[in-house]
């Protein structure tokens, strides 16, 4: 358990056990979201407030919640307000909900602190007016929203997350394909995944994405079991993908195994950094602020 | 009993170890991992050997259960009976043929022959037969062979000196039918005298083997039950009268219809008529008889001679020599202890002269003259003398010494050299009473009157060559005994006149000298007197074995046996002459007396007797047909079996608790 935050630290609730007590995903992604706002200094660079800056003429896809109706009233032309840290982009979430992602050896599985961090990014996004999207897949897209900022778009992504199973295998390309097909803007897009896949197949599939402009970042969940194993005697591991069985020992567990996560995670990083995509690579047993600084990071770059 | 309701539970039962097992592997047995792509397979097994483990332990428990199952069900195998029964044609036909001495009556031995010959003639072909002559022992004749060749050994039948009981002639069968896989009919051919009955009716029940069938054939001989005359028992009174117990069985003695004669070493001397009597039991005195000196054969014949002529004579043997000669070594000739020794010696059966001696006046050159001799006074006898006793013991010689009043200033007990001291003052009266006496030995038959004697002796601690006698506790022996070579050394702890003891005073002394000069001169071992068919001890003819010989002159020993034999068989009537290293001793032997009773056992005990065997048919059918062979009971052929499976339960316990203790061991492989 990596959890360290003070219990009385805002910080405490971007500890994933301590979302997993909240009743629903959408009270995870604000508890998550204001914890982790409220626990940043304050910085003209990561200025994440209601304060305003400027008018933009309205246009097609805008939420008109922002439409200035006094402006309007006014001159009788349409204008949004924009705030201070809004880009106006939009996210597309791609969370893996394949059985592996089912793994947790403390409780939490890989998927509920994948839909966590998927809220946390979606309630994020949201209150910076940022359409936001998700797509749930395992061997084949499971649900899929397309990126919209208008009211209750936020919680239709939640929904769509709150209903994802850890099953079935894991085809990545499917998603990817799905995702080229209906989005052509270029925008954000997270792929929340265990990775365990061919890194060829996750460059293959990745790097059309990056071609058409969109920006990529990889959240690799690993369970802290995946990342550094101790085993105490010989047991039979069952693939919860294929159920495939092979009876491995502990100190293959402590070594051999060891140097093969690590290299396929340093592959997909690699890989990742070929395309100029962002790889943040997430214990699930740490708190939340880690990835959710990272995406704030990897927007301002793409600001 | 396999579809009982409760039986059927009970299996149920077995699935609950399975149950538990399932839903421990389950639980243990696989690990789910998110991905088996980078995990390699371990070159070692483990999980299969735990599985197997898993497995076995299972079925151990599973076993265990059905073992519980069965063994509450009492099953029972049935077992197919090695023999079939009816109409079988593997019949074992057992002849005994009776060959006791009273078959010497009349025409029952051809009579038994006769018997014998129509059972191998009813035989069918297929049945094997075998005869035995039953006496006082069963003898093989023949077994398990033709009926030509039994037949050519019937006419060879005789009668023997032996008494037959029929209890011991069952359990001779026993062991020579143990191996007989057969149905076997017995046939046995007998006068069935009510004296050769069993004590215990169940000794005459055979053995049933292997579920064997044994089928009792009773062939009783002699229709009638004749009187029969003998002369019953002998008494020689004060060396100069004969009396004669003449019994007639069956009958009564009339007035003059028998003589008695007296015969003294082959010579008759006198003829008597033997009195009537109502009741059968006359007696006959012979006065004035004239004996030899030393032992004399005594034989005394009835006439005329009846059917059982063979009990008509009767021999025994009268020692007539003279009064022995025991020498008595003493401090002072005229002391107490000397007369009450010399008193209770004279009165002794056997009649001893004691020759008194004072130890300092004795020349030990001529101890070897006495075979056995007493000291008054132990501890005044010198180092020369002890020593010379030494080797008078070790050379066959007896000696019973007293510690005297000198004893108690010696600090050892000559010749012995065992320690000797005085004993503490008594605490109470009882200390000085008797408390053990071992009742076993020769000379301590007649333990009563010992119980009130008072005995202040000295303490000696015996070694473990020391035979404990009598003891007052287990510190205090007062009388014991140890063999030094080939004789015996007893020692009394006390003084023999009455200062410290005052067991010269009461009467037990008296016959207590007695014994022990019978033990000592080895008189008491031989028994002058026995029936036939027993065994004449030859250690107990002193000292070592000697030759033997039979009433016909007969040697029955070899030169090699005459050192190693250690018992002769009297196999025939009349008096065994004994050599021993004592002397030449007579043995007489007459039948046994219980074979001149010729009443028959009552039908009806021999019904009971044949429906017990067989558990068919009655007495006095001649059951020769094998139909009439017993079927095997059924609980002969069942065996229940849940003892085995207890014995299993308890060797599943065993073996789950060794594999339950290493699945223990397990840890769980879970992060």
């Amino acid at each position: 358990m990596a959890a360290t935050a003070n219990k009385n630290s805002p910080m405490h609730l971007l500890d994933p056990q301590v979302l997993a007590s909240l009743s629903n995903l959408e009270l995870v992604a604000k508890a998550a979201v204001e914890g982790f706002v409220i626990g940043l200094h304050r910085s003209p660079k990561f200025g994440f407030s209601q304060e305003f800056v400027e008018y933009r003429a309205y246009g097609e896809g805008d939420d008109p919640r922002y439409i200035d109706w006094n402006v309007y009233a006014r001159t009788d032309k349409t204008y949004i307000k924009r705030f201070l840290g809004e880009t106006n982009s939009h996210l597309m979430i791609l969370l893996d909900s394949s059985a592996s992602m089912g793994y947790g050896s403390q409780g939490l599985s890989k998927l509920q602190v994948g839909k966590f961090l998927a809220a946390s990014l979606a309630y994020m996004s949201s209150r910076q007016h940022d359409a936001v999207g998700v797509m749930v897949f395992a061997d084949e897209v499971l649900s899929y929203r397309p990126p919209a900022s208008r009211s209750g778009s936020l919680q239709g992504v939640i929904h769509a997350l709150d209903k994802a199973e850890a099953k079935q295998g894991t085809a990545i390309h499917k998603p990817m394909t799905r995702f080229q097909e209906n989005i052509r803007r270029r925008g954000l897009v997270a792929v929340i995944s265990d990775f365990y896949c061919d890194t060829q197949e996750l460059l293959d599939n990745v790097r059309p994405l990056a071609v058409q402009g969109q920006d990529v970042i990889l959240f690799h969940l690993l369970d802290p079991a995946e990342l550094a194993p101790k085993l105490l005697t010989s047991t039979l591991f069952e693939d919860m993908e294929t159920g495939h069985a092979v009876e491995v020992s502990p100190a293959f567990m402590q070594t051999e195994y060891r140097d093969r996560i690590n290299a396929h995670i340093s592959a997909i990083r690699k890989a990742a950094s070929g395309m100029n995509c962002d790889h943040v690579l997430i214990n699930t047993s740490e708190p939340l602020d880690k990835p959710l600084h990272s995406y704030l990071t990897f927007r301002e770059k793409r600001g | 009993m396999l579809i009982a309701p409760l039986f059927l539970l009970g299996l149920l039962g077995l699935g609950l170890p399975w149950w538990l097992h399932r839903l421990e592997t389950q639980t243990t047995e696989r690990e789910q991992f998110a991905t088996t792509r980078f995990l390699e397979a371990s070159k070692k097994r483990i999980h299969v050997q735990r599985k197997l483990r898993f497995l076995v332990l299972m079925a151990l428990r599973m076993a265990f259960l059905a073992f519980l199952v069965f063994a509450f069900a009492r099953p029972i195998l049935f077992k197919q009976p090695e023999v079939a029964a009816v109409g079988d044609d593997n019949v074992h036909h057992v002849i005994l043929v009776d060959t006791s001495f009273s078959m010497h009556e009349g025409s029952k031995l051809a009579e038994a022959r006769t018997r014998a010959q129509q059972i191998l003639d009813n035989l069918k072909s297929g049945d094997s037969a075998s005869l035995y002559a039953a006496s006082a022992s069963v003898t093989t004749l023949a077994e398990q062979t033709s009926t030509n060749e039994i037949s050519k050994l019937l006419p060879a039948l005789s009668a023997d000196n032996g008494r037959l009981d029929l209890g011991a002639m069952v359990a001779a069968l026993n062991g020579l039918l143990k191996n007989s896989k057969a149905a076997v009919v017995l046939h046995v051919v007998s006068d069935y005298q009510l004296t050769s009955q069993a004590v215990r009716f169940a000794d005459m029940i055979p053995d049933v083997v292997n579920g064997r069938a044994v089928t009792l054939d009773i062939q009783q001989l002699g229709s009638k039950t004749p009187a029969n005359t003998m002369v019953e028992s002998v008494l020689v009174e004060n060396r100069s009268s004969v009396i004669a117990s003449i019994r007639t069985f069956n009958g009564e003695i009339a007035g003059k219809d028998k003589q008695v004669s007296l015969s003294i070493n082959g010579s008759k001397t006198q003829t008597q008529d033997v009195p009537a009597s109502s009741n059968g039991l006359s007696t006959v005195t012979f006065k004035d008889v004239v004996f030899a000196e030393g032992y004399n054969k005594v034989d005394l014949l009835l006439t005329p001679a009846d059917s059982l002529a063979e009990d008509d004579v009767r021999h025994t043997v009268f020692d007539n020599s003279p009064p022995a000669t025991v020498l008595l070594l003493t401090a002072d000739v005229k002391s107490l202890g000397v007369t009450y020794i010399s008193a209770a010696l004279s009165t002794a059966p056997r009649g001893y002269v004691v020759e008194a001696k004072s130890i300092n006046d004795f020349d030990a050159r001529v101890l070897q003259r006495y075979p056995w001799l007493i000291i008054e006074d132990l501890g005044a006898v010198n180092a020369s003398l002890a020593l010379a006793l030494t080797d008078y013991v070790h050379g066959g010689g007896a000696v019973f010494a007293a510690l005297g009043p000198h004893s108690s200033s010696v600090g050892t007990v000559p010749v012995l050299n065992l320690p000797l001291t005085n004993p503490a003052p008594a605490k109470d009266q009882t200390a000085t009473l008797i408390s053990q006496i071992d009742t076993s030995h020769p000379a301590l038959n007649d333990s009563s009157g010992w119980n009130n004697i008072n005995v202040r002796a000295l303490k000696v601690v015996p070694t473990s060559d020391d035979h404990v006698l009598i003891a007052q506790n287990r510190d205090t022996p007062v009388l014991l005994e140890r063999n030094i070579g080939a004789g015996h050394f007893v020692l009394f702890t006390s003084s023999l006149d009455n200062t410290a003891s005052d067991l010269p005073v009461k009467p037990v002394f008296v016959s207590f000298m007695a014994e022990m000069a019978q033990y000592l001169s080895n008189e008491k071992l031989l028994v002058k007197e026995q029936v036939a068919d027993s065994y004449l001890q030859l250690t107990q003819s002193g000292g070592g074995s000697g030759q033997v010989e039979d009433p016909n002159g007969k040697k029955l020993l070899s030169l090699q046996g005459t050192t190693q034999a250690q018992e002769v068989l009297l196999n025939l009537t009349g008096y065994y002459r004994v050599f021993t290293t004592a002397g030449e001793v007579l043995v007489a032997v007459n039948p046994d007396r219980r074979e001149s009773d010729l009443t028959p056992i009552t039908a009806k005990t021999l019904q009971d007797w044949q429906a017990s065997v067989t558990g068919a048919a009655s007495a006095g059918v001649v059951a020769t047909d094998t139909a009439l062979v017993a079927k095997p009971s059924k609980d002969a052929n069942e065996i229940e079996i849940w003892r085995f499976f207890l014995l299993g339960m308890a060797t599943l316990v065993l073996a789950e608790s060794l594999l339950g203790n290493r699945c223990l061991n397990f840890k769980t492989g879970t992060f």
